[in-house]
This record gives C-alpha cells, sequence and structure tokens, in this order.
C-alpha cells in the first residue's frame, strides 16, 4: 500500500471525493472505513479493472503511457509520449483533450500526483499486464535466467555484470538497441517486425537454448544470442519491452484518436424514423398481447429442464407471423416483464400472470414502456435462442440459462452510440452494424470479444423489432427510455457544468417515451367495413370491446396496420355458445358498421341461429327409463326420490343426477325392482376456460450497477472523512454518554436519522446489542438502507451496521 | 400520408380502401407488383409475391418504385422487414440472363459471380449446361438451346429466375392484318396486344366475355407469321376459326384446324390440348405438329388449364414468341411458377370490375337459392355413402321444382341452365321443354342448337360441364346453375362468364345457384359464394320456398 497514494487521496477534497465515487461506486459498497481503506480499495485489482473497462481508447492509451514510462513522469513528456501516436499534428484540440483526460484520470484515481509528478494510482500498472501489447522491461524478462547465461549476454552485448537489471540497463539505451538490430540477419529483423505491435509472445521450438552472438545460425538463434528475444518457456519467447518500444520508433501506440470514429451509416428523416419505430411499437406491443391471449387459452408446457419446447416456439412464431427470433424476443420480453410465467416448478405451463391483466387494460404506449424497458434492462438474451451450450445442449426460449450479464450494459452502450448519430432533431443516422461495433471498440477498448460482438448485433435488430429504433436510426420515443449516460458521459457533464445541449436532457424516462409515443399511435377505432364475402375489416386497432366480440364473432385472417376478420359458420356458433343471440350480433354489427349489413352475413347469422341449440346436451349420471309412464309418474311423485335430484326428460324417460348404481340401489330400497343398462355417454365442453397462473411472478429485479444518488454519495464521502479523522487521530473511543437511554417512537427514530444523514451531524442512540443489552451510542449515520443504519460510531470509533429495529430511540448529542 | 387508403398487413397483403379518394392512383401504383387477390365491395386485398415482384421487375419497374408505392399510400407505417424483402426479392430478378452468344449460342451469364456459382453448383442445373467459356471462372456457361425452358424453370425454384434475352426466331412470315370494319380494338384490347407484343412473350389477363379471342387476333397481327393456337376442345377451336375470318384478313383457307376428327396443317393451326396430349404406346403422337412449320408465334388460349405434358412440350418452344390467354392467373394445381418461366411473366391485366364500369362486360347479380329437403330426402340422405352425398344433394328432385320457378320467372330472357350430372339433366330438359347439350352430342348437333339460341329460336337450353368453356353464347342472360364440379372456383368463373358478354339490350345478367340446404351442396356452395363476393359480384341468398311462392 502506496502511502504517497494515501497520503494524495486524503488531501483531495469533499467534493473530489464524492465526484470519485460517483464514478467509482463500488468503492462504497460497503463504505470503507477511512481513507486508507478507500485507497486500499480503489487500487484493488478488481476495482481497477472495473475502471479501466469503462475507459475510451484515447484515455486508456494515456494509462498504457503512463505505465510504460517510468514514473514519475511529468505533463509534457507524457503528452509528448501520447502525441506521437496521432496520425495527425497534435492541434489545440487533441491539447484540450489531453488535458481533459489527465485530470478525469485523476478524478478516477487511476493517475495522482501534481503535473510535474504524474505516477498511475498503485494496481494500475499489475492490472496492464502487457500495456499497448508490448512485453515486459527486459529486467523482468531475463530475472530468471541463470548468472552465467546473463553474464554471457550482457557481455556479448558489450557490457559487464551478471544480473537482469545489467542487461535491462544496456537495453535501456537506444543506440545499443539500435546496434544490435542492425547486426541480425534481414528473416530475423523481419521476425521482431512480426512481434514489433504486438502480441510481443511467440512460439519458437527449444526457446531455451544457449547460443553465443558468434556462433548463432538461425534467424532465431540470433536473436536469442543478442537478448532481442527473452525464452520465456521451453517452447516460448518474448519481446523486451525496451526492443519493442524501439521498433516501435517511440511511439507506444500504433495510432490514436483523441475522438471516436464517425459513424458511417444512411442518414434517415425525423419523421419518417419516428413514424416507422412507432408502427413497430404497436406491433410488437400487438404481438405480445396475442401470445399472452394464446397462452391463456392453451398454454405450452415447461420443459424438464426449463423452457419452452422447440416446437412451441416454432408454434408461436407461426402463430404471430413472425421469424424465429422474434418470437423468442416477444416470448422473453413477456416473461422478462412479468405478463407470463410458469404456473408450476414440476409438470407446469406457462401463461399469463395477472400482471398481465393490469398491462392489457393500459393504453398501448405505456404498455410499450413496459416492454421496452424491460427490454432494456433485462440480462436475457433472446438472440441466443437455438444455440447450443458448451455443452452442446439446446439453448430453448425461456431457459434458465439464457442470462449474460453484460447484455443490459451492451445495449446501453449500443443504444447510447445510436443516440450520438447524426443530427437527433432532424436528419438521425441509421449506423452501420461495422461502424457501431467500431465505435463501441473505440469507447470500451477492454470490453471486446466476439461475444460481446454478437450481443451488438442482437441489439440492433431487436431494437429495430420492438420499435426503439426506425430504419435502423433511434426514434424519440427510444432516445427517451435511455438513462442518463453513467461513466464517462456523467464526468462530462459534471465538469463542463451543464448539458451539452438540449438532447442530453431528454433521458428522463417512461413518461416521456409514452407522450413522445402516444401520438404517433394509431387511433384506435370502432368500426369496420363489413362485405359481402363475410370478412370485416379493422382499418386500424379497434376499441377493446369491439375488438374482444370480433375475436369471438370472427377468425382473424390477417393482421397489420388493419386486421381483417372472417365471419363463418363456426365462428358465428361460438359467439352463440358464448350466448349471443341473433339479433344482438345483427345489432352489434350494425352499430359498429359504416355501411349496410351484407344480406349474405345477415343470412348467415340467421342460419346458424336458426339450428343452434335446436339439439340439447346435457350430463346426467344415470337414467331410468320405463316403457309405463305412469310407473315413472309414481317415482317424481315418491318423496323419498328428493335427493336423487331426477328430472323427467320425456314421459318414459327420467334423468338423475346420481350415480347409476347410487340409483339402483335408492329404488330397490324404494321397492322397485330395475336393472342396471350400459351405455355410454358423451360430455361436451365447449369453451376452454382462460388460465391464469395463482400469484404474481417472483421477479428478480435487474442488477443496477452505478446509479447511487447524491445524498448516500455524500454521506458515503462524509463517513469516510469521520471514519478517517478518527483513524488519523487514533481517537480513542468516546465515552458512553451519561444519563437515560434515548426513547423515541420508531417512526420519529427513522426520520430523525434520516434528518442527521442529511445534515451531517451527530446523535446520541440507545441500542439493543446482540446479547440485549442496552447500550448508547454517539453516532454519525451516514446512509440507511434495507433496515440497517451505517454509520460511524464515535464510542467504538468504527463504521458499524446498526439494525433498525434493535434502536431503541435517538436523541440529539448534546454540545 | 398519415390517411392514405392503402393499409399493409404482416402476411404481405395490401388492403386497399375502394371509397377512398386516393385509391385509384393507389391502384394504379401498387397493380404492377401485387396480384389482385379479392376485389370485395369496399376493401381490396392485393398479394405481395415473389412471381409478383418478379412480373413487375420484368415489365421495367424497380425496387425503388415499389417501396416508394407502398410509402407514399400507406396509411400506417410500412414495416422494415417487408421493405428490405421486397428490395431482396425484387434484386434477385435477373442477376442471370439466357443471351445468345454469337459464337456459343444460348449461354447463361450473371452479373453476380456468387450467384452463378451457386446455380452452376445445383446437381439439377449442371446436366443441362454444357462448356464454360473463357476457362474455369468465366462469367457465362453455354446452355444447350433445347434446355432453354428447362432451365428457367429450374432457375426460378431455386429462387434466381432468369431473364430471358435470348430473343425469338422470327418464324415463317405470312400476311396478317386486322379487317376493322364495323367493330374496332378496344382500348384495352389494343394495349394488351402491344404489352405483350413489347414483352415478347407473356401472359394477358382479361375477364371472361372481355374478348380475349380478338387479343389473340391483335397479337398475330403484330407478329404477321404462321401461328400455332391451342385452345381447350373443339367447339372452342371452330369458334376462333371463325372469329379470326371475321376480324382479320385471313381467309378459311389459311386456317387450319387439327383436332380429333381432322388434321389439317395450314399458317395458322388451331390446335386442342386434347389431341396434343393424346397418347398411343406411350408416346405423345401429334408432338411433331410443334416442329411442323416454323412457327412465329404460340398462343395458348386458358392457359390457367395447361395441362402437364403440353408445359413439357413448351419447354422446347422457348425460342418462339408466346402468348397465353387467362381470365386467372390462379391455378387448382398451383403451377403458376411454370406459367411465370415457360409461358411468360404477366403483360397485361385489368380487373373485372373496372370492365364492367366501361360497360365492356355485362353487370352481374349473383342470387343462391336454397332448396329446403324433404323429410323423407334428409333421412335417404343422411344414409347415403360419404361419396355419394354429394350427389345425391346436388341432383335432388326439389331442385327441379325450383328450376322450374326460376326459369319462369325469366319468360322473356334467354336462360342457360348448367349442371353436372347427366341424369339431372336429362330430366330437367324433359321438364322444361328445353334441349340438352352433354358430352355425346355431336358437335354439329351443339353447333346447331347453340346457332338457334343465339338467334332466339330456342329461350331454355340446359349444358353440361361442356359448355363451361369458350363457348359464345351472347345473348344468355340468365344462368340456373343447378350442380357443379364441388367448390371449383376455376368452374365458377367459367361459368359465370357464360353471362357477362355484353347484352343488345345493355340489361344485367343475373345467374343462380341452386343449393340444398344444410348438405354438403351447401358447404361447396359457400366456396363459391366467397369467390363471387371476391370478385366483387354482388351476391344473394334467397329461400327456395320464396321462389316458388312469388308464382
Amino acid at each position: 500500500m502506496s502511502t504517497e497514494f494515501t497520503k494524495w487521496l486524503r488531501g483531495r477534497s469533499d467534493e473530489q471525493l464524492r465526484e470519485l465515487v460517483t464514478l467509482r461506486p463500488e468503492l462504497i459498497t460497503p463504505v470503507p472505513a477511512h481513507v486508507e481503506g478507500l485507497a486500499g480499495r480503489a487500487s484493488s485489482p478488481s476495482a481497477v479493472g472495473r475502471v479501466l473497462d469503462r475507459l475510451d481508447r484515447f484515455t486508456f492509451a494515456v494509462v498504457e503511457t503512463l505505465a510504460v514510462l517510468p514514473s514519475p513522469v511529468s505533463y509534457r513528456p507524457l503528452r509528448a509520449g501520447v502525441a506521437r501516436a496521432l496520425s495527425g499534428p497534435a492541434d489545440s484540440a487533441f491539447e484540450a483533450r489531453f488535458r481533459q483526460t489527465v485530470d478525469r484520470l485523476r478524478t478516477l484515481a487511476l493517475v495522482y500526483g501534481p503535473d510535474r509528478a504524474l505516477t498511475p494510482a498503485p494496481g494500475v500498472r499489475e492490472v496492464l499486464d502487457g500495456p499497448a501489447g508490448l512485453g515486459p522491461p527486459a529486467r523482468e524478462a531475463f530475472r530468471h535466467y541463470h548468472r552465467e547465461r546473463l553474464a554471457e549476454l550482457v557481455g556479448d552485448l558489450g557490457g559487464g555484470g551478471d544480473t537482469a537489471e545489467a542487461l535491462g540497463a544496456l537495453l535501456a539505451d537506444p543506440e545499443v538497441v539500435a546496434r544490435l538490430v542492425g547486426e541480425v540477419s534481414p528473416q530475423a529483423r523481419s521476425a521482431l517486425d512480426e512481434l514489433a505491435w504486438g502480441p510481443a509472445s511467440g512460439r519458437v521450438a527449444n526457446a531455451r537454448r544457449e547460443v553465443r552472438a558468434a556462433t548463432a545460425r538461425s534467424p532465431i538463434e540470433q536473436l536469442l544470442a543478442r537478448a532481442l528475444l527473452c525464452a520465456t518457456g521451453e517452447e516460448s519467447v518474448v519481446l523486451p519491452r525496451e526492443v519493442g518500444l524501439f521498433l516501435r520508433g517511440g511511439r507506444i501506440h500504433r495510432e490514436l484518436s483523441p475522438v471516436p470514429p464517425p459513424l458511417a451509416g444512411t442518414e434517415r428523416t425525423r419523421d419518417l424514423t419516428d413514424r416507422t419505430a412507432a408502427g413497430q411499437a404497436f406491433a410488437f406491443t400487438r404481438a405480445v398481447e396475442e401470445l399472452c391471449e394464446r397462452w391463456g387459452a392453451e398454454p405450452p408446457g415447461v420443459l424438464r429442464g426449463g423452457g419452452l419446447a422447440v416446437r412451441d416456439l416454432k408454434r408461436a412464431a407461426a402463430l404471430l407471423d413472425l421469424p424465429e427470433w422474434a418470437a423468442g424476443l416477444v416470448i422473453e420480453v413477456a416473461h422478462a416483464a412479468g405478463l407470463v410465467a410458469a404456473s408450476g416448478a414440476v409438470d407446469g405451463d406457462w401463461m399469463p400472470t395477472p400482471v398481465y391483466d393490469g398491462w392489457r387494460v393500459r393504453a398501448t404506449e405505456e404498455r410499450w414502456v413496459v416492454l421496452a424497458s424491460t427490454w432494456l434492462a433485462t440480462d436475457r438474451v433472446p438472440g441466443v435462442i437455438g444455440d447450443r451450450d458448451e455443452r452442446d445442449r439446446l439453448l430453448n426460449a425461456l431457459h434458465p440459462d439464457l442470462r449474460r450479464a453484460a447484455a443490459p450494459e451492451v445495449r446501453a452502450a449500443v443504444l447510447g452510440v445510436l443516440a450520438t448519430a447524426g443530427d437527433a432533431a432532424t436528419a438521425p443516422l441509421a449506423p452501420t452494424l461495422d461502424s457501431v461495433r467500431e465505435r463501441l471498440a473505440w469507447e470500451q477498448p477492454r470490453r471486446r470479444g466476439p461475444h460481446r460482438d454478437r450481443l451488438v448485433e442482437f441489439t440492433l435488430r431487436e431494437a429495430e423489432q420492438i420499435g426503439v429504433t426506425g430504419l435502423g436510426a433511434l426514434a424519440r420515443h427510444g432516445r427517451a427510455l435511455l438513462p442518463a449516460r453513467a461513466g464517462d458521459d456523467a464526468a462530462g457533464r459534471t465538469e463542463s457544468g451543464t448539458g451539452a445541449g438540449p438532447g442530453s436532457g431528454a433521458g428522463t424516462g417512461a413518461g416521456t417515451a409514452a407522450g413522445l409515443l402516444a401520438p404517433l399511435l394509431p387511433v384506435p377505432l370502432d368500426h369496420v367495413l363489413l362485405q359481402a364475402d363475410l370478412t370485416a375489416v379493422a382499418p386500424g386497432p379497434l376499441t377493446g370491446e369491439l375488438s374482444r366480440w370480433l375475436a369471438l364473432a370472427a377468425d382473424v385472417e390477417s393482421t397489420g396496420g388493419a386486421t381483417v376478420y372472417r365471419f363463418g359458420e363456426h365462428s358465428i356458433r361460438r359467439a352463440l355458445d358464448a350466448g349471443q343471440g341473433a339479433d344482438e350480433m345483427l345489432a352489434m354489427l350494425e352499430r359498429h358498421s359504416t355501411t349496410p349489413v351484407p344480406q349474405p352475413l345477415g343470412y348467415l347469422v340467421a342460419d346458424v341461429a336458426r339450428r343452434h341449440g335446436r339439439m340439447r346436451v346435457g350430463t346426467a349420471g344415470s337414467y331410468v327409463r320405463c316403457d309405463d309412464p305412469s310407473a315413472l309418474d309414481e317415482v317424481m311423485a315418491d318423496r323419498r326420490a328428493a335427493p336423487l335430484r331426477l328430472r323427467r326428460l320425456a314421459p318414459t324417460v327420467i334423468a338423475s343426477k346420481t350415480a347409476r348404481s347410487a340409483l339402483v340401489d335408492s329404488l330397490r330400497a324404494m321397492g322397485y325392482a330395475p336393472v342396471a343398462e350400459s351405455l355410454e355417454g358423451d360430455v361436451i365442453i365447449t369453451r376452454l376456460d382462460v388460465r391464469r397462473t395463482e400469484g404474481p411472478p417472483q421477479l428478480r429485479a435487474p442488477a443496477v450497477s452505478g446509479g447511487l444518488d447524491a445524498e448516500v454519495i455524500t454521506a458515503a464521502v462524509r463517513a469516510v472523512r469521520a471514519g478517517d479523522a478518527a483513524h488519523r487521530a487514533r481517537r480513542k473511543p468516546a465515552a458512553a454518554p451519561d444519563g437515560q437511554v434515548p426513547r423515541s417512537p420508531a417512526t420519529a427514530t427513522i426520520g430523525a436519522l434520516r434528518e442527521a444523514i442529511r445534515q451531517g451531524s451527530q446523535v446520541w442512540i440507545g441500542y439493543l446489542d446482540s446479547q440485549g443489552n442496552a447500550t448508547s451510542r454517539i453516532l454519525e449515520p451516514a446512509r440507511m438502507e434495507g433496515g440497517y443504519l451505517t454509520a460511524y460510531d464515535e464510542t467504538r470509533a468504527a463504521v458499524h451496521r446498526f439494525a433498525l429495529h434493535r434502536i431503541t430511540g435517538v436523541a440529539d448529542v448534546q454540545p | 400520408m398519415a390517411d392514405g387508403p392503402l393499409i399493409v398487413q404482416s402476411d404481405k397483403t395490401l388492403l386497399l380502401e375502394v371509397d377512398h379518394e386516393q385509391a385509384d392512383a393507389c391502384r394504379k401504383a401498387i397493380a404492377p407488383f401485387s396480384e389482385l387477390e379479392r376485389a370485395p365491395e369496399h376493401v381490396h386485398t392485393y398479394r405481395v409475391t415473389p412471381l409478383a415482384l418478379w412480373n413487375a421487375r420484368a415489365a421495367g419497374h424497380d425496387a425503388e418504385q415499389v417501396i416508394d408505392a407502398l410509402i407514399t399510400y400507406s396509411r400506417y407505417p410500412v414495416p422494415h422487414a417487408l421493405l428490405v424483402d421486397i428490395a431482396e426479392t425484387m434484386a434477385r430478378y435477373g442477376r442471370l440472363r439466357l443471351e445468345k452468344h454469337p459464337a456459343h449460342g444460348l449461354v447463361l451469364t450473371g452479373t453476380d459471380r456468387a450467384v452463378l456459382e451457386e446455380v452452376l453448383r445445383s446437381k439439377k442445373i449442371q446436366p443441362l449446361l454444357g462448356e464454360r467459356l473463357d476457362g474455369d471462372d468465366g462469367g457465362a456457361v453455354a446452355v444447350h438451346p433445347s434446355e432453354r425452358g428447362n432451365i428457367k424453370q429450374l432457375l426460378l425454384k431455386l429462387g434466381w429466375p432468369a431473364e430471358d434475352l435470348a430473343g425469338y426466331v422470327d418464324g415463317e412470315h405470312h400476311p396478317i392484318t386486322l379487317a376493322e370494319d364495323g367493330w374496332e380494338l378496344r382500348p384495352y384490347q389494343r394495349e394488351a396486344a402491344e404489352a405483350f407484343w413489347h414483352g415478347g412473350s407473356g401472359v394477358v389477363v382479361l375477364p371472361c366475355g372481355a374478348g380475349k379471342t380478338i387479343v389473340g387476333a391483335a397479337a398475330m397481327a403484330h407478329a404477321r407469321a404462321t401461328t400455332l393456337i391451342l385452345v381447350t376442345n373443339t367447339v372452342s377451336a371452330h369458334q376462333w376459326k371463325q372469329e379470326l375470318i371475321k376480324r382479320t384478313s385471313l381467309t378459311e383457307d389459311e386456317i387450319g384446324e387439327y383436332t380429333g376428327t381432322r388434321k389439317e396443317i395450314r399458317p395458322v393451326t388451331i390446335a386442342t390440348y386434347q389431341v396434343m396430349t393424346t397418347r398411343r404406346q406411350g408416346a405423345y403422337r401429334h408432338l411433331e405438329l410443334f416442329d411442323a412449320r416454323d412457327w412465329g408465334l404460340v398462343i395458348y388460349d386458358e392457359v390457367h388449364l395447361l395441362p402437364a405434358p403440353i408445359f413439357r412440350m413448351t419447354a422446347d418452344l422457348q425460342a418462339r414468341r408466346r402468348v397465353g390467354l387467362t381470365a386467372t392467373l390462379v391455378r387448382e394445381d398451383g403451377r403458376e411458377g411454370d406459367v411465370f418461366s415457360l409461358i411468360g411473366p404477366k403483360r397485361y391485366d385489368a380487373p373485372w370490375k373496372d370492365m364492367e364500369n366501361q360497360g365492356w362486360i355485362a353487370p352481374a347479380d349473383c342470387v343462391e337459392v336454397r332448396v329446403t329437403l324433404t323429410d323423407d330426402e334428409r333421412l335417404a340422405y343422411a344414409m347415403a355413402e360419404a361419396e355419394e352425398r354429394y350427389r345425391f344433394c346436388a341432383t335432388t328432385p326439389s331442385k327441379t321444382r325450383v328450376t322450374e320457378a326460376l326459369v319462369n320467372r325469366h319468360p322473356d330472357e334467354q336462360v342457360l341452365v348448367i349442371g353436372q350430372y347427366i341424369d339431372q339433366l336429362d330430366e330437367l330438359g324433359e321438364h322444361l321443354g328445353a334441349p340438352v347439350i352433354k358430352g355425346d352430342t355431336k358437335v354439329k348437333e351443339r353447333e346447331r342448337l347453340f346457332q338457334a339460341f343465339r338467334d332466339r329460336e330456342i329461350r331454355v337450353l340446359v349444358v353440361s360441364k361442356v359448355a363451361n368453356f369458350s363457348i359464345d353464347l351472347p345473348e344468355a342472360s340468365v344462368a340456373v346453375q343447378v350442380s357443379g364440379t364441388f367448390g371449383s372456383r376455376q368452374e365458377e368463373a367459367q361459368r359465370l362468364g357464360r353471362v357477362l358478354r355484353p347484352k343488345a339490350g345493355g340489361g344485367g345478367a343475373r345467374f343462380y345457384s341452386v343449393v340444398s340446404r344444410d348438405t354438403v351442396d351447401q358447404e361447396f356452395a359457400a366456396h363459391r359464394q366467397r369467390f363471387l363476393a371476391e370478385q366483387g359480384y354482388a351476391y344473394q341468398i334467397i329461400d327456395a320456398d320464396d321462389v316458388l311462392a312469388g308464382d
């Protein structure tokens, strides 16, 4: 632990520390006890790795340069080192950007010290293994060589000594390296050039052979003999950093741009983009509804390993008239939004939840916002449905393994890129996939790989499908859903004061998105066009009542902007079964048709109604038949027959609810002599019940990274400061205050604590410790969440967590 | 824009609201690349199919125009995926071409090397190809001229329809001109003939009764070459002959009939599908007709009925100009793709309703009359074998009385009674006192009866399905259909066509279907009803009791 770093950190103002923890929230979860703790955490490999992950290529290159150059380095040489890699001249834009970058790195506590002595924070060098693709310095690379070999090498290089340090000192002189490189054969030179721009390691056979400069024959031997290559294993070699730097001509990066690469793509018009996206948003919302309605009536089963069978996915795709990946997206989003869930862990079905019923009745734009924000936040990746995992098992839709932790972050990053594409107000740009990838590679150089590239591709195609983008460009209602960008942008904003322009203030969330989307959606209609070919065309979305009625009385034939319904004998009968009357149906048709009801349609309704219900079907447990009606009269009149629930169907037939054997027994008991008769009857169920899961779904809140609010940050910094003050003063624990342990009602306690957190003041509390002893403490509360109070305990001189329910009361500390 | 007349559906159908003020302009814009599927009174349905898009490409439209038309007239945003799909589909046409090479004859060339490689690797295509020009990676492959049709068919199946630019042989010259004395070519007939001639080969779609024969004659006048005409049956062949004598400079000696009874080969020869597909000892004996002369033009009447063997023969005729005439591109066997690749793309089409509005065909009123079976008949129907059921309910005696009442309703009009079953027709003929034309009626006798009907000497004629096609009965204004070939839409269109020819008096036509209630007959009728309503005809259902009571 570098005490200098700790000292520097302690010297930062409260404001600067607040910025630090805003940008690196992981440093205060949980809140460290003092600045030393904070410094320790800030230089731990995982924390450094996380913050480096968020740097763009330029900033990252500055860190790498700093790590390569010997520390401390002052501002000017550092700038010169970076400027060498620029493709253009180091103009004033670069100057400004560089200044900003160095300040930013300081804010992030990746670099410390004044401008004349900039030093990478402890831990940074260790995390940057091979910065800028360079190998290790010679003094480290050759460390494991034995002394005799080192002596040989140093000797061949024209120096004296038998240590890696001596070798390193020789190689550090560019003239020496230049001479050595000049000596080797062209083949050896081209081998060096291969390794120059990284990766710095290569493979050769028998790397450890001990050859001298004079006897070296093959190109590799020439290099090994001159310490231009260092063996790191039996078959691996590495280019020492000094040699690499020489070969790069003093540049550390091959090329570097202080600004992100421009996006290439097609320019769209604002209006067309928004309209197209809105159309897609409408279609997507409708697809989710259609899916839930179908699954309500015919829920598909949950596979034993979780997930949805391929067959059911195909079926859903056919139902929704979408390709399979898009159907998978609909299913996954519906699930992530809690609209569908498994009805049971074992042998369950996928079916709509009560949440769906609430969602269904909301306005289309609000429903869309629910779906789109769910998609943005979910860590599930519908795009990999149909892939095979590493054990060659098929990944089904809704399978538990469809999670990728990086997914929400990649989505936010991709849409963030789209948000900057083109002129957002008039001519948004639809960037190509490659140019988005290139931009992301610049923005997050440490986060790359085929997995992420696929996620980028998924994001673009899914955003289009959901209607966040239209024709490849971000729609205004899509932009409204994006959070104010965390990380670099937030920093940019705080540094430059207010936001950059009107666009940056738009990330105000769901309400705005719904407001922007609503006027673009088609207005629900309350009429249809009836035609003689027995179709009804709804030239737009219908009001709820009418669409439900039509769904009952007609079959949907095609969907899209409009819906085409077809009336048929079957559908009319279905409506009659559901209790509609013929006159009622005709009246409904007349009311909602702008044109007269075609004669064949009226005829069809009347004709089906004429035959409907002419036959009656019921269920009976058993029946009694007898050729002599008077015998049955007698049975019906018998008071003992009442519990048998008899019904006279015809003069010679009585039906009963009781089972046949019971009926026979009862009749025998009544003095008759019936015999049982064998015959089978069928039971017909005309409509299936729509089903729901029993309770609301157990939703996992998506893990939120970042986004601590200002109050928490302020409190955390205060707690660290207080802890630090105590730590440094080696302050003795304050004596527990005398007098009555404070008591106050629970609500007042919480109120007082919250107030204390806000003001940063000390309070005196009564606390029951884990043994049940009443104690009293002086606290400086920092944070309250999840039933716990985090505070600096003056009486113990440490940060502790207190269970709120054990705090018996709060009082002000007497001055 | 937000209230355009067009709605694009996700299944690639287009809904056009006909009462919209822009409906006409929109129809013109979308007609080239979509097939009219249904045309009921308020909303017409068009379908965008790959074939339709390729037809549009063949007619010189590009994807930009198509997408622009959709975006301009669409009421709601057009799904991006659909636009992408359209652009991709259209881009597939013409990537491969059949061209004439000065040295190697017919060659297949590709503007896109990847596509060319893909099709060359296809196992089915390989045997049709000759050597590759310009070495192993040359951009052209020789094709044997006899495989010109086959390769086009196969390429279409692979989804890469080839553009045929190899041209045509002129054929043997023969002077033919139209004789426009006392009549003239209707504007749409002229347009259709010119569209065909300009395109080289292709299909002209015109409704029944719109004068397709005359379009054929006009095409011949363009070609001015010997012509082979393929028609459905002998009566139709006679009809063509008479029409050609009347409408063109051709004389009786110049026109030959190649039918079951006569085998004449003359500069203009009319052959029937039947004789062409007659096999003896497993071989098509009349195939040589195709090579009998150096034909400059081949006309296919009723292309939607073209039998499969003729397709195969047509595959060998790709160097000759071909024109197909039909009322509908819908084939019950789904071989629309073969028509596209072997005869040619659609060159002209006009919707029935428009022609009716312009007075070229008579407006028609369709009425379905539902006959209630008597209790005895119902019992017998319930007990009938499944395969006998249709026959039973279609020929039920109750229909006879109703038919009689219907015929009596129109005492001053020419009435056709059309049916499927000979027994029933005989009985009806006896009952109505009308002559019956059926399969075994001699051709001479048939023509005598038709002439008598035309001259109004006979008021009622009972005909079997032999009269379904191509028989010109100009003055029939009422048709009563008592039974049919199950639910064939094809047949329905043809039968309706019988009464659609413009009437001397200018009045409308009436088309009755007599149907037995609550039987399979009614189910089949529902198919036909749907078809007619989709064609835009007013359709009504009445009860037979009302008809009987009305008298």
